[in-house]
């Protein structure tokens, strides 16, 4: 038997009427897709591309114009679905007068919980966002990556089986991101389906499994991403401590078959990977 | 930790849900310094005490009254329509809205938090002007009496004090401040109605404030207008319209009959308070019908 799909969204359209004019603007067209429960899957788009949209229906912020959205296979206009959701929106700005603690009972309270409960969540997820030397501190004081990390624990309060997560390392620096993306990675390893919109292509890439492309309200391209990035008909060899001679015959061999060397490089590290080495903790 | 293994069942309403976001809505609230409001209030009718001390003690406890129950009207509804303005389009432009509605929160439950935020408000800052009132009542009040017991003859004395005694303090001081704080949550749920189709929060409180003047002035308009033999039927309609959606706000208040010290009959009372409690609701419903049908 197949399981439920965490989000499934079936032939969607969303046409916004433009005010006083008979204009009107289609922002999402005949959009279906399915995210299967444990996947992070990554939504991707330019700006304008309908990418917003469809969280916003998925999530019963908006309405379609026609079509169906389910949250494990519970409509998605209905209140209880979210019962399963967590969101985090681009740069969001929380009450600044509450402590993080305090954001967490409040959202805690929000979904029900009971007051034993929310505290034992709030102890936590402070400790697992890195957040638990700030937790009396107001928001106001934090820092844009302490305030994203604040909204993933506000998301996870209830436990959801979904999280959607709206560029979530916009404008944090290199290490916050790292930590949001590293959080993301627990997130999947627990079981927890993630839809993941972003700009940032190279982290969608390294925790995405799978990802749809939307471009003016269209879905183009759709699939897991291995299948979709990789070059079939090419195969890439990565040696560790290879001799001059042994690359000498390599070479030889390749020359003497029907296949053909296209390049041959010493490996790099990413722009990322080197900042954060240096910036990192000393050994 | 790990995931839920499935939902839970959802709770249809609930008023833990509400009363979080309304606390949360009233810690927002007097976060923004509003009870500035109420240092002014001490002063002007502190203010105006010390410029009535030569009038006689009726005087003295008329303009008081006249002044203080004004003043708490003005504060009131200033702060009803500013408060409320902002609350909707703050939570909007901070994206907090779309985190709280992502949470098994329905909107009426959300709207509701935030309006009871707003009416807890008033009602703290109604009772901290009321309590002011009272405490330059009572001092006037002390200072008449042992102005009297000094300069009135002992034969006369005991019918002085009783006068003094009734001019001062009297039965209708209550319900005139319910009537306040009625019309006060009135424009809150206005304001609230407005804000949840308006575009900016300068237009809600713009139109707000214009409502509110209508409000004062169409009872006048409509038998003028009414009073004539030549109104167009649809001019009659039009003015039905308006007096339905628009409540008489002259209606609305007691003050006149507390400052002259009119009886306010049980029935005046029940019927103005059911009148103001009527388009409370009411204003707050088709404010909810609005949010329900909005695209975030």
């Amino acid at each position: 038997m197949m399981a439920t799909p965490a989000i499934s969204i079936q032939n969607v359209t969303k046409i916004y009427p433009i005010p006083f004019k008979r204009e009107k603007v289609t922002a999402v067209s005949d959009l279906s897709l399915t995210v299967e429960p444990g996947q992070v899957y990554g939504l991707l788009g330019p700006n304008g591309s309908g990418k917003s949209t469809t969280m916003k229906i998925v999530l019963g912020l908006v309405s379609p114009t026609s079509g169906k959205t389910e949250i494990f296979g519970r409509d998605s206009t209905t209140v209880e679905s979210r019962e399963d959701v967590g969101f985090l929106p681009e740069n969001p700005y929380f009450y600044k007068y509450l402590t993080g603690e305090e954001t967490l009972h409040f959202y805690g309270k929000l979904c029900g919980l009971s007051g034993a409960k929310i505290r034992e969540r709030a102890k936590e997820l402070l400790k697992l966002v890195g957040l638990e030397n700030a937790a009396n501190r107001r928001l106001a004081g934090y820092s844009k990556g302490m305030l994203q990390r604040i909204g993933l624990a506000q998301a996870m309060i209830q436990e959801p089986r979904l999280l959607v997560l709206d560029e979530p390392t916009a404008g944090v620096d290199p290490a916050g991101s790292r930590e949001i993306r590293d959080l993301i990675l627990d997130f999947k390893k627990r079981g927890i389906t993630v839809l993941l919109c972003s700009h940032l292509l190279e982290q969608v890439q390294e925790i995405c499994d799978r990802i749809g492309i939307l471009h003016r309200g269209a879905l183009i391209r759709e699939g897991k991403l291995e299948d979709l990035i990789s070059i079939q008909d090419q195969t890439e060899l990565i040696l560790e401590n290879a001799t001059p001679e042994l690359l000498s015959e390599l070479q030889a061999v390749i020359a003497n078959s029907s296949a053909r060397l296209l390049d041959q490089r010493k490996p790099q590290k990413t722009l990322e990977r080197y900042f954060l080495d240096v910036t990192g903790p000393q050994p | 930790m790990t995931a839920a293994p499935a939902a839970t069942k959802h709770k249809l309403f609930s008023p833990a849900r509400v009363s979080a976001i309304a606390s949360n809505t009233l810690l927002e609230l007097v976060r923004l310094k509003v009870f500035y409001f109420m240092l002014l209030f001490a002063l002007l009718i502190i203010g105006s005490s010390a410029f009535t001390s030569k009038f006689s003690f009726q005087e003295q406890f008329q303009v008081l009254k006249d002044v203080s129950l004004g003043a708490m009207s003005i504060f009131t509804w200033l702060l009803a329509v500013l408060a409320t303005a902002m609350l909707l389009p703050k939570d909007i432009e901070d994206r907090t809205l779309y985190t709280i509605l992502a949470k098994p929160v329905p909107r009426f439950e959300y709207l509701l938090g935030k309006f009871l935020g707003v009416l807890f408000l008033l009602f703290i800052a109604i009772s901290l002007m009321s309590a002011v009132f009272v405490v330059v009542l009572y001092t006037r009040e002390q200072t008449a009496l042992a102005e009297a017991s000094r300069g009135v003859p002992p034969n006369l004395l005991t019918d002085e004090i009783r006068q003094i005694r009734a001019s001062a303090f009297n039965s209708n001081l209550l319900p005139g401040i319910v009537i306040i704080y009625l019309k006060a949550a009135l424009c809150a749920a206005l304001t609230l109605l407005l804000s949840t189709f308006a575009s900016s929060w300068i237009f809600t409180i713009i139109t707000s404030v214009v409502v509110y003047l209508i409000g004062h002035i169409q009872p006048i308009a409509r038998e003028a207008y009414l009073a004539s033999a030549t109104v167009a039927p649809l001019t009659k309609i039009f003015l039905a319209l308006v007096s339905l959606l628009i409540p008489d706000l002259t209606a609305l208040s007691l003050v006149d009959d507390i400052v002259v010290g009119n009886a306010i009959p049980m029935l005046l009372f029940a019927k103005t308070a059911a009148l103001g409690g009527i388009y409370v609701c009411f204003y707050f419903l088709v404010g909810y019908f609005v949010f329900s049908g909005k695209e975030l």
